[in-house]
């Protein structure tokens, strides 16, 4: 979610096997540099191959540029990746947020197969995304500052999350 | 002595029943609204088996009773056969001689029941029917689907109506439209159903009630012009591998 | 291939959204007015909100030929309670009633999608709420129907009920006052408007309390 100068991006903890919980410290959203993190929702270890080779390919650019990637490159690096499965997809979604030098907010979401999602708003993934879409809907304001920020999304998600039987066991917050 | 077969029709005792049936001969859409005086009504007259347009004399709009018309696409056969049974209704209900009549909203309720108890049957009749009509100076219009999904409103369209006629409605209908004003907007939808629906043919009735009664008009068809260019090369604004 | 022939379904979806929410002396039901068919609307004013009792309102969506034959079937056995007890039915009794009438057809279900407002035998609001097949609950506040998942996470991070495991069992009922129930229903709905494209064109709520019913309306999104 999106708020002024700043961005949230957050999660749930439970991992699981359709209705067996695995784990309740499940990390979902991992960092690729101080102001770009990227959360993986779906099949566990689809997740996190994609999220070695994206750590992969970073690094390879930062060697090569000796600059961090920019949010909207490292969406269509996503993307393109996603796209190279067409047709045997690695099954997650991904939400991609991060600040630009400008401290310009960006937030992406994209389906299994890398169909880009821009939103000035906010973006939901994952199986309480209706739920997320309600919420957020009813509580997102304009530029919000951090404190804020912070509270409305986790808000959004704790409400959500309760309300899908695939997701619970507390979250995650990033604020950037 | 009546056998076993005059009792069952040709479906012996131990038969599997077979219900659902396939839609033989269809009409397109019907297109109906309300203007000042009543209800205007129009429909093509084709009738199509399967993507052949094997009809073209079919008459899709009909009255019933004395304030009532009744419009149907689909199954030709299936409206038919339910005019058959509306008009022996209207008649078992004129033998009270009480002075009263079904009115269009009575007819619309009983169409409903009608489509909705076959639906449960597994037996639908296949048709989209819109009903419409004046009564004690009340204006009706309504529309029953062939699972049995009704509602009533100013303006309705079956089939492919919904799709192309409607947002022409939707823009310029108003309550207080004149006689000649409502033709002209059927008409118009009915020429863009002309061009757009494949099964419709250029030869419609457009059929008027009010309280003073019912008129279908003859038969005729409707100026069209198909010199557009974008009629004459369609693919022309179209960028792409078309 | 094998040659193309129209199929039928005995159902349809025909969208909409339903809300309700009790007070401590009222009870606020509403619903959208959209009525729509895959990606066309038929109609964008069909009321899915009706009276059953004096003081019991229902809210359906689903499929629309369901729900009109399920609110005949319910009015016919009110007025037959009605002559047989010579009172309105309660809507605890109208809960059960609604149960039943579903379960009844538990193998071709109806195709709805309830919840019940009204008060009751107290004065106090209450809200049930269904599955298609008759499971039902009492509960404080509720929202059915091709825009649930939207509106119910946020129902209840503002009204925050007791749970129901809690001993003893506690009151269900929202804190909020009838005026702030009402704005509460009218942005729930804004947002659902937003996202989910079965719901729109109108807002119906239907304010039940000591003093009787009042509807009132709202404009939503048309597109």
């Amino acid at each position: 979610m999106v708020g002024k100068n700043c961005f949230a991006i957050a999660s749930d903890r439970r991992l699981g096997v359709q209705l067996q919980t695995i784990a309740t410290d499940f990390q979902r959203i991992s960092k690729i540099h101080d102001r770009l993190f990227i959360g993986l929702s779906g099949l566990a270890t689809d997740s996190q191959t994609l999220y070695q080779r994206l750590v992969f390919r970073h690094k390879l650019y930062q060697l090569r540029e000796e600059r961090d990637m920019k949010p909207e490159t490292f969406a269509s690096l996503v993307s393109a990746l996603l796209y190279e499965k067409r047709f045997g997809p690695y099954f997650c979604q991904p939400v991609i947020a991060g600040l630009s030098d400008e401290d310009k907010p960006f937030i992406c979401t994209m389906d299994s197969i890398g169909a880009k999602e821009l939103a000035k708003d906010f973006v939901v993934a994952g199986t309480a995304g209706e739920s997320l879409y309600g919420a957020c809907e009813a509580m997102f304001k304009p530029d919000m500052e951090p404190d804020e920020l912070f509270e409305t999304v986790s808000q959004a998600l704790l409400s959500s999350v309760d309300r899908d039987c695939l997701s619970g066991w507390g979250g995650h917050v990033y604020i950037v | 002595m009546e056998s076993i077969q005059a009792k069952q029709g040709l479906v012996g005792p131990n038969d599997p029943i077979q219900r659902t049936q396939l839609p033989y001969v269809t009409g397109t859409s019907v297109v109906a609204l309300k203007y000042k005086d009543g209800i205007l009504m129009a429909a093509d007259m084709g009738g199509s088996y399967g993507s052949t347009i094997r009809y073209k004399s079919v008459e899709r709009i009909k009255p019933i009773g004395k304030h009532s018309l009744l419009g149907a696409s689909g199954e030709i056969s299936d409206f038919q056969e339910l005019l058959r049974n509306l008009d022996e209704l209207i008649l078992y209900d004129n033998m009270w001689d009480d002075g009263n009549s079904l009115g269009p909203k009575e007819l619309h309720s009983y169409l409903t029941r009608v489509m909705y108890n076959r639906r449960n049957k597994f037996d639908p009749l296949w048709n989209s029917l819109v009903l419409g009509g004046v009564k004690n100076g009340q204006k009706y219009l309504g529309m029953v689907s062939m699972i049995g999904v009704n509602f009533e409103d100013s303006h309705v369209a079956t089939g492919f109506g919904n799709h192309l006629a409607r947002p022409i409605l939707r823009d310029e209908w108003h309550e207080n439209l004149s006689y000649e004003d409502g033709v002209k907007l059927l008409e118009k939808c009915m020429r863009v159903l002309l061009y757009r629906d494949r099964s419709a043919v250029n030869k419609l009735q457009i059929a008027k009630i009010t309280e003073e009664g019912t008129t279908i008009s003859q038969p005729y068809a409707l100026k069209t012009f198909w010199g557009f260019t974008a009629f004459q090369n369609p693919t022309a604004g179209a960028e792409g591998s078309w | 291939m094998t040659k193309q022939h129209p199929a039928w379904s005995p159902y349809d979806n025909n969208g909409g959204t339903c809300v309700a929410i009790a007070g401590a002396d009222y009870c606020v039901t509403a619903a959208d007015t959209r009525m729509s068919t895959g990606y066309s609307i038929l109609s964008r004013d069909y009321s899915k909100i009706i009276k059953l009792a004096d003081k019991c309102v229902m809210a359906s969506s689903g499929f629309q030929a369901d729900v009109k034959a399920l609110q005949k079937l319910l009015a016919a056995r009110h007025l037959i309670y009605q002559h047989q007890h010579n009172k309105q039915m309660s809507c605890p009794a109208m809960g059960q009633l609604l149960s039943n009438t579903l379960y009844y057809k538990r193998f071709f279900p109806y195709y709805s999608f309830n919840v019940l407002g009204g008060l009751d035998n107290e004065g106090k609001g209450c809200v049930y709420t269904y599955d298609a097949v008759g499971s039902y609950e009492r509960v404080g506040y509720s929202s059915q129907g091709s825009g649930s998942t939207l509106i119910m996470p946020f129902l209840d991070n503002q009204l925050k009920s007791p749970s129901p495991l809690l001993l003893p069992a506690q009151d269900a009922v929202t804190p909020l006052s009838e005026a702030e129930a009402v704005d509460l229903v009218k942005t729930c709905f804004a947002s659902a408007t937003e996202r989910d494209i079965y719901t729109g064109d109108k807002l119906e709520i239907v304010v039940l309390n000591k003093d009787g019913i009042h509807r009132e309306y709202m404009e939503l999104r048309k597109d």
